[in-house]
């Protein structure tokens, strides 16, 4: 243990990057995104180029909320403002150059690059066959990415504060979308689903464990083996069993619980008071993972599991135990999120996942190993990942393909802008061994 | 003392035989692999399910099931073996009347023709794990060297001697571009190679549907995602001639090279023992004036180059095009060099002969799937079980009580996600 870390660290300390000089350069491609914003998307617009807001969702299930008009804005103009705000952003991070959510506001500028794209796109009189932006449906859509990336990167958040790096997430999600659609589509019941779920990525989590802990194997390694079995084991069970039984795969759409009143609200409402159960129940988790890691005895105990594992052996915990219960859990997460994603597409299809558990990894450490960062993190790569894919109704002159290349380059950016500005627990990935 | 020694020759077999020697371990790996691949087939095959559910109906029928079992087990080892290595009919056929060579040499010369990219790519993601660094990404650098080379072949046009060795080098430096990215970014900002390789092999994805419908790269008149045919000078030819109807090809030549300067670069350059030391023990490296930095770009890029070679010698030996699903199905080659590599525990040899179980246990699972209806994706399930024992070698030492003996830790150091 002692060697290890030695070594660690100095591998590390041979690689440290200061990072200040590397926040200009952030400012510096923020600055330029927001200027070319302006250049091509604004100027590039003709004056007389409106771009139409709708609020009201097409999908009026359940509980619609209070119509509210349509909103006409000159294309151009409003392009101008968010780019405005865009270099706003950069000259403030290249001249104050903060400590803190300098990758929080590079995440912004993504998003608002994304934004004034799809209103360049929508703009009339154009090229696009959908002339309107409906902003509900596209803060609903983004929602549900949102809410699968949550549950991974709570899961993980849950995994490396007791210091075990969970690259299989991606792999619960699969294995939780796979039995879940079989449970749903013979139960017809959500709730089962997510319990199944919740057993396969905890079943999942527990052999992460079992081998990273017990056995000390590299904990990367056992991840992303694991993620390989689970694609090729789903894929195989989707040929073998799912299509010659097409009836364990019909699945469904999760039903949403529509909270009276609450979701009379315009915008807000259907976004976060008429969703599926999966969205309150991720609600709920957030507070509990933060409230049990941050407020109560055992959140000390993972806490100091993570950080400093013989100094919490010394004063009584077990740090194999208290690692086991994370894990286990955190890959229960995962298991749901994968239900929840299979509730927002329908059913099962192999490789459908395409890497979100790794995005929400990703996500995991630009929050900062807290589930509230991991919230707004999530937030703003779900909302990329959804623009990027709904830009594509908008004839759009940039290849469908280019702009789903988007999502993954923001990640390959923020985590290479953050590392050197964030710290993961002392101990993340580094095995226990009682000496 | 002497006289004694055949006496004992069987214990001291034995005795290897039952310790914790790491081709022993290796070997009950495979065992557990096939063992699981074999579960796997018995719980999820509609008929034996059928016949077991009947044996509360009749009397006869727990034979019956029994043995509906085992055939269908059985049948698909069978094939996976017949399908890849060699049918022993076929092959006392050609042996009695000397006819239908090719017929019998086919499972094999599939299995090599598959191995060579695999043997390839997984060289370079071995050479990255003796470093010390984790490259995933080894899909994106095939796919984009496989871009890169197709470009080359496809609208350059040359006699074969200047044409193919361009081709190879655009592709070795297709991969490099896409390495070089995670080694950079690891190198300066301490960005973990995992994720960013991860997400660089989705970009790369893109860009490949990007390309192959892009006008100048697709194939003329095709709506499709497909590439122009490569250039008859940018093929590798067949080994045996076109008439042999036999696909390996020249390609294993390459592959052979790259185990040879594998075997060089480790063992006998001074960069590679620099690799080493670094993978070994970072900081013996850096008191020894070893740049981390230098370092971990330069194995990303060597790494990459291999891959993106191995991308190309994919396309220019077998389908001498490239579509948009080029390398990405079936957990793709990159993922499959992870397993190798680490089956073969790094080193070039054990790469070699890990690559061609891999492609047989590829191949067979083809011919099983059209055979017996099995799913292709089983072996990959194998594959990763089988990986997953070599990583635990103590397990698998607890499950069959093997003694003490060379140790058969896999030395790894991956490392955490950086401050």
């Amino acid at each position: 243990m002692g060697n290890v870390t030695i070594a660690e660290s100095t591998t590390e300390q041979a690689l440290a990057v200061k990072p200040e000089g590397r926040t200009r350069v952030i400012a510096v491609i923020m600055a330029i995104v927001g200027l070319l914003t302006l250049l091509v998307f604004g100027m590039g617009s003709a004056a007389t180029a409106h771009s139409t807001l709708n609020f009201s969702p097409i999908n009026l299930s359940n509980s619609a909320p209070l119509h509210l008009g349509s909103l006409t804005l000159t294309t151009r103009w409003t392009v101008v403002v968010l780019a405005l705000v865009m270099i706003g952003l950069g000259v403030e991070v290249f001249l104050r150059q903060p400590k803190s959510f300098v990758m929080g506001r590079f995440g912004v500028v993504a998003v608002l690059f994304l934004l004034a794209l799809l209103f360049w796109a929508a703009r009339t009189p154009g090229p696009s066959p959908v002339s309107f932006i409906n902003l509900t449906d596209i803060l609903t859509g983004s929602t549900e990415v949102v809410m699968v990336l949550i549950f991974g990167s709570l899961s993980g958040v849950m995994c490396e504060r007791s210091g075990v790096v969970n690259i299989a997430i991606e792999g619960q999600y699969v294995a939780g979308a796979f039995f879940g659609s079989m449970v749903v589509s013979t139960t017809h019941n959500f709730f089962y689903a997510a319990i199944v779920g919740a057993l396969v990525g905890g079943l999942l989590g527990l052999l992460l464990a079992f081998l990273a802990l017990r056995y000390l194997v590299d904990q990367i390694i056992v991840g992303v083996v694991i993620v390989t079995m689970m694609s090729s084991l789903s894929s195989y069970l989707n040929l073998q069993v799912l299509t010659p039984f097409p009836q364990y795969n019909t699945g469904n759409l999760a039903p949403n619980l529509a909270i009276p009143l609450l979701s009379k609200i315009p915008i807000l409402g259907p976004v976060l008071f008429n969703q599926s159960g999966f969205f309150y129940l991720m609600i709920v988790l957030v507070a509990l993972v933060s409230f049990a890691l941050f407020k109560t005895r055992y959140g000390l105990h993972v806490r100091a599991v993570g950080e400093h594992p013989h100094a919490a052996a010394t004063v009584g915990i077990s740090v194999s135990r208290v690692r086991y219960i994370n894990v286990v859990l955190g890959g229960a997460i995962a298991g749901i999120g994968g239900v929840a994603f299979m509730a927002s597409q329908g059913q099962f299809q192999p490789g459908y996942t395409s890497g979100l558990g790794y995005i929400a990894l990703a996500a995991m450490i630009f929050g900062r190993w807290r589930p509230s960062g991991a919230v707004v993190a999530s937030m703003i790569f779900g909302i990329s990942v959804f623009l990027s894919y709904t830009l594509v109704s908008y004839d759009v002159p940039v290849s469908l393909y280019v702009l789903q290349m988007f999502p993954y380059i923001i990640t390959i950016i923020v985590v290479a802008g953050l590392i050197g500005r964030v710290r993961p627990p002392g101990a993340d990935g580094v095995p226990y061994r009682r000496d | 003392m002497t006289e004694a020694t055949p006496v004992r020759l069987h214990r001291r077999v034995w005795a290897q035989l039952t310790s914790q020697h790491p081709i022993v371990v290796t070997i009950f790996a495979l065992i557990l692999g096939f063992l699981v691949g074999a579960i796997i087939i018995m719980t999820t095959t509609a008929s034996v399910l059928d016949a077991w559910r009947g044996i509360f109906h009749n009397w006869g029928a727990p034979g019956h099931a029994i043995k509906l079992t085992f055939d269908n087990v059985g049948a698909a080892y069978r094939t996976m073996f017949t399908g890849s290595v060699v049918d022993p009919n076929s092959l006392w056929h050609s042996l009695t009347t000397g006819k239908n060579w090719p017929v019998t040499l086919t499972p094999i010369s599939e299995t090599l023709t598959y191995a060579t990219p695999l043997v390839i790519v997984s060289i370079g993601v071995g050479i990255a794990f003796q470093t010390g660094i984790f490259n995933i990404g080894a899909n994106g650098q095939a796919v984009l060297g496989g871009i890169a080379g197709g470009v080359v072949a496809t609208m350059v046009h040359l006699p074969m001697v200047i044409h193919l060795p361009l081709a190879l080098l655009a592709g070795v430096a297709g991969g490099m571009v896409a390495g070089s990215v995670p080694g950079i970014l690891k190198a300066f900002t301490g960005a973990h190679e995992v994720i960013v390789t991860i997400m660089l092999n989705y970009v790369v994805y893109a860009f490949l549907l990007f390309a192959v419908l892009s006008t100048p790269f697709q194939q003329p008149g095709q709506q499709n995602d497909i590439s122009r045919t490569f250039d008859g000078s940018a093929q590798f030819p067949p080994l045996f001639g076109t008439a042999s109807g036999l696909r390996v090809s020249y390609g294993v030549l390459v592959a052979a090279m790259v185990v040879v300067f594998a075997w060089w670069f480790l063992d006998r350059s001074s960069l590679g023992f620099d690799f080493r030391v670094t993978g070994a023990n970072p900081s013996a490296a850096r008191a020894s004036g070893i740049s981390a930095r230098s370092v971990v770009v330069l194995v990303f890029v060597i790494s990459g180059g291999l891959a993106g070679l191995a991308g190309f010698v994919q396309a220019a030996s077998t389908t001498h095009e490239i579509d948009g699903g080029f390398l990405i199905g079936n957990a793709g080659i990159g993922f499959t060099a992870i397993t190798i590599a680490l089956l073969g525990r790094n080193r070039p040899m054990g790469i070699l002969w890990s690559s061609l179980l891999f492609a047989a246990l590829g191949v067979g699972g083809r011919a099983m799937q059209s055979q017996t209806g099995i799913p292709l994706d089983l072996a990959t399930v194998i594959q990763s079980v089988i990986v997953l024992f070599v990583a635990t070698p103590v397990l698998v030492k607890e499950i069959f009580r093997l003694r003490a003996g060379p140790v058969a830790t896999l030395k790894l150091a991956t490392q955490g996600w950086g401050t």
